[in-house]
C-alpha cells in the first residue's frame, strides 16, 4: 500500500492506496469525484484529462502514487460555488457539448490552453484540444465556445 | 419576429449546467454499498464449439462471489423479431464471433474479477470461420447458424415498375460496385450497468441505454419477471448513435443474474477496447448499383443489389436491410426500382444500426453514380440534381414515391439552390485548384433521411405533464436524450404549448418505473413522436387552466391567452395575472383536482412492410444539400477538408443550438467514415480496436462548417419539425467523395478513402 | 481466453530519491523491475498485459535534477532523462539550434502526453516509429547510460537493436541525451505521415539535417522511422547527395535511394509498398523544407 498526500481542487487528502491504482481511479472511486471520466483508459481519448501542477495530463496514465505531493484540478474545481468559470459558461452559451461525456476533459484542456495562451488563434485552439476526442459535436461549437471564453476572460480578467 | 414565444430561440440546453460542471452522472459513475464487479470472459476464436467450461478454480479465488455461463440463462434468447431470436446472453453451444462472451464473474473488486476470468478453463473446438459475406453466401461455406441456408440472415426482393424495360430504353446505364467501411459509433462512454436484483422480485438497473424500454422488455423476458417489476433507470448517456446502447449486452444480463445469485448489486463497465472489438457496428455493405438515365439525365431506374456483413447474429439486421431500400426513391424521382438485399452471417462482430441507418450505404452509391453519369453527359452536378429532385408538395398535397413513401414537405430543391449560391460552390472555379502538392476539389451531394421512425410492434410513446402548485411544470416522458438534445426540445415544446418559460419546465430522467413507455432514441423519432405526445399532454393541461382562468374572469376560454408565464385576455389585455397565480388557483381550487395532462403519439400506426418494401418507414423526411472543399496531397494521398456548407431542410429547427450541433456532428461523423474509419479484420480478429488506430476525426481534422437552414414547416411534426440529427451523416460521404474526384479525377467507390488508396489510384504501378 | 482489462496488474512501487538509490534498486531487483518516467508507454502496456508485469515499478521522478535541458557552446545540448517532451518543445535553445528535434517533439501524441512523456522514455521504449528517434539520429546524439558498474556513452546509431529493444542492460539507466552542436549553417526538418493531423502513429517519419554551402550539399544526414525494425540512418542516400548540388535530380536520387534502404513491413496501418514510396516523397520534401527554412 502507498500513502499519498495531495491536494485536489484546493482540498488536501491523505489516503492509502495499492500501488497499481491510477490517479483517475482514485479521483473517481476513492474521492468520489466522478466528473472526470474514464473513456479509453489508455491515454488516447482525453476524457480523463485533469490539470496536475499546472499541466494537463491523462489521469488514466498517472499512477496515484505519482501524484504524491501534487496539486490537481478537476472539473469540479472550476466553478466557485454558483459562479461558473467563464469557460463553462461559454460552453453553455455556445453549445460546446452534447452528451457531455468528453466535456470535463475538454474543458480542462481548454482551461490549460487559455491559461497559457489567452489569445489563441483558431489553429492554436484546435491544436490545444487535439488530445480530446468528441464524437457528438464535430468540434465546431467547442471551438466557438473556447473563442468566446477567451474573449470574455480578456474582458473580465 | 417569430410567431413563437419559445420555439426557435437559441436557448442553451436544459442539462447544460450538470454537464459542464461534471455533476451529470453516467452509468459508470454509480456505486452502491456492497457492490460487486462483473467481468466477462470472452472467446479467443471467431467460430468454435464450446465443449466444456470449468470455473472451479475461479470460484476458489478469494473475493469471487459467483460465476455464470450460458447454461445459466435457461436457453433464453432474444432478437428484434420473433423469428430472429438467435442471440443469447452468454454463448451456449457455439461462439460465432471473436471475443463473444462465454462467462461472467462477480467479485468484490474489478481486479479480482479480472484475475478470476483467467482461471476459468474453457474447452473449445475451433471451427472453420467465414469472414467475407460474398464467400459466406456460397455453397460449402461454414454455417454460422443452422437455422438458415447459405448463411442468409435476411433477404428481401422488392420490385417496383419494370427496371429491365427502363434500362433497355435508357440513354445511359451504369453499373458500379460500392463498398462502405466497417464503422462504429465511437462514443466516448463505454457501455456500463449497475444492476440490483432485489430478492423480493424486483430488478433495478442503471444502464447506459438509448432505448431503456427495449432493455426492460429483454430483462423481463430473460428473468421471467413482469414488466411492472423491472426498473431501468436512465443516467446521463455518453452518446449512442444508434448501436449497442439501443440493445442489450452480455454484461447487462450477467450483472443482473450475478446480482440474483449473490444478493448484491453488481456493476459492469466495458473497456473501450472491449467495446470497439466486440460491440455492434454499422454493417459494412457492398452495393451493386445499376442506374439508368434518359437524354435529359433524368433517372429512369435504379437496381440495387446489396450484400451486408451481418456478423454472428441477427440483431436489428432486418430493419437495416429494409431501411437501405425503402427510401431510395428520395430525394429524386424514381419511376422504376428493384431491390435485392442480402444480410449474410459471418464470423465477424455483429452488424447493426448506426446513425443514418441503412440509407448511408445505398444513397452513397446512388449519389456517386449519378455524378459519374453527369460527368459522362457533361451535365453540371447542380443541374442534374435539379432535373431529378422532387418538388416541395403544395400545401395539403402529398408526394408519393413508387413504393408509397409519402411526404408532405420536401425542401431538396431549395437546399440545392442555396448550396449552389453559397460561395463554396458558386466561386469554386475562382479558388486555387493547386497549391504546391495539394490539389483542391469541391463536391456536392443531395440526400434525404427519414424521421419519426417506427418499429414493429413497438410504437407507443406517451408523455405526462404535471403542474406543480408554484407554477412550475414537470415533463415526464420515456423519451431518451442520449446527448442529441431531445430533453431540451421536448421542454421547449411543452413551454410553447403551455405558455410558460423554458426555465419553468423540468424534465424527469427516464425511469421505467415512473415514466410512460417510449420506444427510445433512434430513427430521429423523439422530436417528432415524443414531441407530439408532449404537445398533447401540454394541451390537456392548458385546456384545464384556460377553463379555470375563464371562470375566474367570467370570460370565454377562447379569449384566454397564456404566453411566457403571463395569462391575459385577448379582448382585454388589462386583465392579466402571472401564470403562478393561475396555477395556485387551479391547484388549491378546493375541488381536489390535480392538474395533469397526458398525451400519446398517434403516429406509427402503419406496419413496416419488410417483405415488399411498400409504404412509409417514417413520419417525414429531411433533405440536405451538402458541399465540401477537399484538398488532396498528390504525393502522399493525405486529405484535408477545409469547408463544408450544409443546407438542411428539417421542417423547422425547434431548438437551434442542439440542432446545429447535431448537423455539424453528423457531418463530421460522416466525414470520419469516408476517409478515416474502418475496422481492419484478419480472420475475425479486429486489428485496430483502439482510438489510436480506429481513426475518428480530431479537432485539427474538421472543416469549417457553415449551415443554411431551409424551413418547410412540415404539418406532421410539432411546430413543423422534421428530423435534424441524421441527414448530414448521409450527405457528407458523397459530397466528400465527389470533391476528391474533382481534385484527383478519380472516382473512389470503396470507403474509407485512405491516403494509400489515393496514391495507389494515382500511381497504380508505383510510378513517381 | 480473452479478457479486456480495465485495471492495472498488481506491482510494488518504489520512488528512490537519488540516482544511486535507483541504480541499487534496479540491480537488487534485476529482471523484476521496470523504470517509469512519464508512464505514457508503460502504463498502457501494463494494462493491456502486453509486457510481463514487473514486481517493482521504479519511479525516477523523485530524483531531483534530472529534468534539465542545458546548453553550452563547447559540449552542445544535454537533455536529462526526465525532461518532458513539452519542455523540449518550449526550450528556446532547442528551437533555435536543434530545431529538427523541436519539430519532431511538437507533434508527438497529444498535449497531455507531451506534458508527461519524456524524450528519454520515447527512445527507451524503442518502437520503430519513435518520433524523437530520427531527429536524434541526424543530430548524432550520444546517450549516457549509468549502471552500478559505472557509466558508458553509446551513440544513438548503436542504441536500437530491434523493435522495442535497445542495448540498455537491465541494471542500466539512460540519464542524459547529449547532442553535439550541429555544424554551423545547418538546417533541419522533420516530417511525419499519418492520415489525421494529430495523434497518429507515424506510417513514415523522416528527419533531415542539411549543411548547404553555396547551393552545394556540404553534408546531409537523413533518418527514417517506422520503415525498418528500428529507426535508421539512410546512409546510402546521404552518400548520393553529399558534395552534389542541391538540385532537383540529385535530391530525387537521394530520396529514391533512401526508399531502397528502408525495410518496411505491411501491417494494418499501411502496406510496405506505400511506406517505401512515402519515404521517397517525404525525404525529398524534408530536404526541400530544410533548405527553405
Amino acid at each position: 500500500m502507498k500513502a499519498i498526500r495531495f491536494s485536489v481542487n484546493g482540498k488536501h487528502y491523505d489516503i492509502t492506496v495499492p500501488p497499481h491504482r491510477t490517479l483517475l481511479e482514485v479521483i473517481r472511486e476513492e474521492l468520489g469525484l466522478t466528473g472526470t471520466k474514464e473513456g479509453c483508459g489508455v491515454g488516447e481519448c482525453g476524457a480523463c484529462t485533469v490539470i496536475m501542477d499546472g499541466k494537463t495530463v491523462n489521469s488514466c496514465l498517472v499512477l496515484a502514487a505519482e501524484a504524491d505531493g501534487k496539486e490537481i484540478t478537476t472539473i469540479e474545481g472550476l466553478a466557485q460555488g454558483d459562479r461558473l468559470h467563464p469557460i463553462q459558461q461559454a460552453f453553455i452559451d455556445h453549445g460546446g457539448f452534447q452528451c457531455g461525456f468528453c466535456t470535463p476533459g475538454m474543458i480542462m484542456s481548454a482551461k490549460a490552453l487559455l491559461d497559457a495562451n489567452p489569445r489563441p488563434s483558431e489553429e492554436e485552439i484546435r491544436k490545444g484540444i487535439s488530445g480530446n476526442f468528441c464524437r457528438c459535436t464535430g468540434y465546431t461549437k467547442i471551438i466557438e465556445s473556447i473563442k468566446a471564453a477567451a474573449k470574455n476572460m480578456e474582458a473580465k480578467p | 419576429m417569430s410567431d413563437f414565444a419559445v420555439i426557435g430561440e437559441r436557448f442553451p440546453r436544459v442539462d447544460a449546467r450538470e454537464k459542464v460542471t461534471g455533476e451529470a452522472k453516467y452509468a459508470g459513475d454509480y456505486s452502491m454499498p456492497g457492490m460487486l464487479w462483473c467481468k466477462l470472459l470472452r472467446s479467443p476464436y471467431p467460430h468454435a464449439r464450446i465443449l466444456d467450461i470449468d470455473a472451479s478454480k475461479a470460484l476458489k479465488l478469494p473475493g469471487v462471489k459467483g460465476v455464470v455461463t450460458g447454461k445459466d440463462f435457461g436457453g433464453w434468447s432474444w432478437g428484434w423479431m420473433a423469428a430472429t431470436r438467435d442471440e443469447v446472453p452468454l454463448a451456449v453451444d457455439k461462439v460465432r464471433y471473436m471475443a463473444e462472451a462465454v462467462a461472467g464473474v462477480a467479485a468484490i473488486d474489478e481486479d479480482t474479477a479480472e484475475e478470476a476470468t483467467r482461471l476459468i478453463k474453457v474447452d473449445y473446438e475451433a471451427l472453420p470461420g467465414v469472414f467475407d459475406p460474398e464467400e459466406a453466401m456460397k455453397d460449402g461455406a461454414p454455417n454460422v447458424h443452422d437455422y438458415v441456408k447459405n448463411n442468409i440472415s435476411v433477404e428481401y426482393h422488392w420490385n417496383f415498375g419494370d427496371v429491365e424495360k427502363a434500362f433497355a430504353n435508357s440513354h445511359i446505364v451504369r453499373e458500379d460496385r460500392f463498398r462502405t467501411s466497417r464503422a462504429t459509433h465511437g462514443y466516448l462512454e463505454p457501455p456500463a450497468t449497475l444492476a440490483y436484483y432485489d430478492p423480493t422480485g424486483y430488478i433495478t438497473v442503471w444502464a447506459a441505454k438509448q432505448s431503456p424500454y427495449f432493455h426492460y422488455r429483454h430483462l423481463a423476458a430473460c428473468f421471467k419477471m413482469p414488466l411492472s417489476k423491472v426498473r431501468v433507470v436512465q443516467p446521463f448517456i455518453g452518446g449512442g448513435f444508434g448501436g449497442t446502447k439501443n440493445d442489450s449486452l452480455a454484461g447487462d444480463f450477467c450483472a443482473v443474474l450475478l446480482s440474483k445469485i449473490t444478493g448484491k448489486p453488481v456493476k459492469y463497465v466495458e473497456s473501450m477496447e472491449e467495446e470497439l472489438a466486440t460491440s455492434r457496428r454499422r454493417h459494412s455493405m457492398i452495393v451493386y448499383s445499376k442506374m439508368g438515365v434518359d437524354k435529359e439525365g433524368k433517372i429512369t431506374a435504379i437496381a440495387h443489389r446489396v450484400i451486408a456483413d451481418g456478423g454472428g447474429y441477427t440483431a436489428i439486421g432486418p430493419l437495416s436491410m429494409y431501411l437501405g431500400g425503402f427510401m431510395t426513391g428520395l430525394p429524386y424521382h424514381l419511376p422504376n426500382f428493384k431491390y435485392d438485399a442480402y444480410r449474410v452471417f459471418t464470423n465477424n462482430p455483429i452488424g447493426a444500426a448506426m446513425r443514418g441507418h441503412g440509407v448511408t450505404h445505398t444513397r452513397f452509391a446512388a449519389e456517386i453514380q449519378m455524378e459519374m453519369i453527369a460527368e459522362e453527359m457533361g451535365l453540371d452536378p447542380v443541374e442534374i440534381r435539379l432535373r431529378n429532385a422532387i418538388d416541395n408538395p403544395k400545401k395539403g398535397k402529398i408526394y408519393e414515391t413508387i413504393n408509397k413513401v409519402a411526404l408532405k414537405t420536401c425542401g431538396i430543391k431549395e437546399a440545392i439552390k442555396e448550396a449552389a449560391k453559397d460561395p463554396l460552390w458558386r466561386d469554386k472555379d475562382k479558388m486555387p485548384k493547386r497549391e504546391g502538392d495539394i490539389s483542391w476539389g469541391v463536391g456536392l451531394s443531395g440526400t434525404s433521411y427519414s424521421g419519426g421512425a417506427r418499429q414493429m410492434g413497438h410504437q407507443a410513446c406517451a408523455a405526462i405533464i404535471r403542474l406543480c402548485e408554484d407554477g412550475t411544470v414537470n415533463l415526464i416522458t420515456g423519451a431518451t436524450d442520449c446527448g442529441q438534445g431531445s430533453d431540451t426540445v421536448l421542454c421547449m415544446i411543452a413551454a410553447e404549448e403551455l405558455g410558460v418559460r423554458l426555465d419553468d419546465i423540468s424534465i424527469k430522467r427516464v425511469d421505467t418505473a415512473y415514466t410512460p413507455v417510449d420506444p427510445g432514441s433512434y430513427g430521429s423519432r423523439v422530436t417528432i413522436l415524443a414531441g407530439q405526445a408532449t404537445q398533447k399532454a401540454a394541451r390537456q393541461v392548458k385546456k384545464q387552466l384556460v377553463e379555470i382562468a375563464a371562470r375566474e374572469w367570467q370570460a370565454k376560454p377562447e379569449d384566454v391567452v397564456i404566453r411566457l408565464g403571463e395569462v391575459s385576455l385577448k379582448s382585454d389585455p388589462t386583465r392579466k395575472m402571472p401564470f403562478i397565480k393561475l396555477a395556485r388557483i387551479a391547484c388549491y381550487s378546493g375541488t381536489g383536482a390535480v392538474i395533469l395532462g397526458t398525451g400519446y403519439s398517434s403516429y406509427g400506426i402503419e406496419h413496416l412492410d419488410l417483405v415488399n418494401g411498400i409504404g412509409n418507414g417514417g413520419t417525414s423526411y429531411s433533405f440536405t444539400a451538402h458541399t465540401a472543399r477537399v484538398g488532396v496531397d498528390m504525393g502522399t494521398g493525405q486529405i484535408t477538408v477545409s469547408d463544408f456548407t450544409i443546407a438542411s431542410d428539417c421542417g423547422r429547427l425547434l431548438s437551434p443550438i442542439p440542432a446545429e450541433g447535431q448537423i455539424e456532428g453528423g457531418a463530421v461523423q460522416g466525414l470520419g467514415q469516408t476517409i478515416y474509419e474502418d475496422f481492419i479484420m484478419d480472420k475475425g480478429k479486429t486489428l485496430n480496436p483502439t482510438f489510436l488506430d480506429y481513426k475518428m476525426p480530431l479537432a485539427m481534422d474538421v472543416p469549417n462548417i457553415k449551415l443554411i437552414d431551409i424551413v418547410t414547416d412540415d404539418p406532421d411534426g410539432p411546430f413543423g419539425a422534421k428530423e435534424a440529427s441524421e441527414g448530414s451523416i448521409v450527405s457528407a460521404p458523397p459530397a466528400v467523395v465527389s470533391a476528391i474526384h474533382d481534385a484527383t479525377g478519380i472516382w473512389f467507390t470503396e470507403l474509407p478513402i485512405t491516403p494509400e488508396k489515393i496514391v495507389r489510384a494515382l500511381r497504380p504501378k508505383g510510378q513517381r | 481466453m480473452v479478457t479486456f482489462y480495465r485495471r492495472l496488474p498488481r506491482f510494488d512501487y518504489l520512488a528512490p530519491k537519488t540516482l544511486d538509490e535507483a541504480l541499487s534498486l534496479l540491480s537488487q531487483h534485476k529482471g523484476k523491475a521496470q523504470l517509469i518516467a512519464g508512464g505514457t508507454d508503460i502504463v498502457p502496456q501494463l494494462k493491456g498485459r502486453l509486457v510481463k508485469t514487473p514486481q517493482y515499478i521504479i519511479d525516477l521522478k523523485a530524483i531531483p535534477g534530472l529534468d534539465y535541458i542545458r546548453h553550452d557552446k563547447a559540449r552542445g545540448l544535454a537533455i536529462g532523462a526526465l525532461a518532458t517532451i513539452k519542455s523540449v518543445i518550449d526550450s528556446p535553445v532547442v528551437g533555435e539550434k536543434f530545431s529538427v528535434l523541436a519539430q519532431a517533439a511538437g507533434n508527438m501524441a497529444s498535449p497531455q502526453v507531451r506534458n508527461r512523456g519524456t524524450i528519454a522514455g520515447n527512445i527507451c521504449n524503442a518502437v520503430p516509429s519513435a518520433d524523437s528517434a530520427p531527429a536524434l539520429l541526424v543530430l548524432e546524439a550520444n546517450l549516457k547510460l549509468v549502471s552500478p558498474g559505472g557509466e558508458r556513452t553509446v551513440n544513438i546509431d548503436e542504441f536500437f537493436t530491434g523493435p522495442n529493444r535497445t542495448v540498455l542492460a537491465d541494471d542500466e539507466i539512460l540519464v542524459e541525451i547529449q547532442l553535439p552542436t550541429p555544424p554551423p549553417k545547418s538546417k533541419g526538418a522533420f516530417l511525419k505521415l499519418g492520415p489525421r493531423k494529430a495523434m497518429d502513429l507515424a506510417i513514415v517519419g523522416v528527419a533531415v539535417l542539411v549543411v548547404p554551402e553555396s547551393g552545394k550539399c556540404k553534408d546531409i544526414r537523413i533518418a527514417l522511422e517506422a520503415v525498418a525494425p528500428t529507426p535508421i540512418r539512410a546512409r546510402q542516400a546521404e552518400a548520393v547527395l553529399r558534395e552534389q548540388m542541391f538540385d532537383e535530380k540529385p535530391i530525387a536520387k537521394a530520396a529514391q535511394t533512401a526508399a531502397s534502404e528502408a525495410k518496411p513491413i505491411s501491417d494494418h496501418r499501411a502496406s510496405a509498398q506505400y511506406r517505401r514510396e512515402m519515404v521517397e516523397v517525404l525525404v525529398k520534401r524534408a530536404i526541400e523544407q530544410a533548405l527553405r527554412s
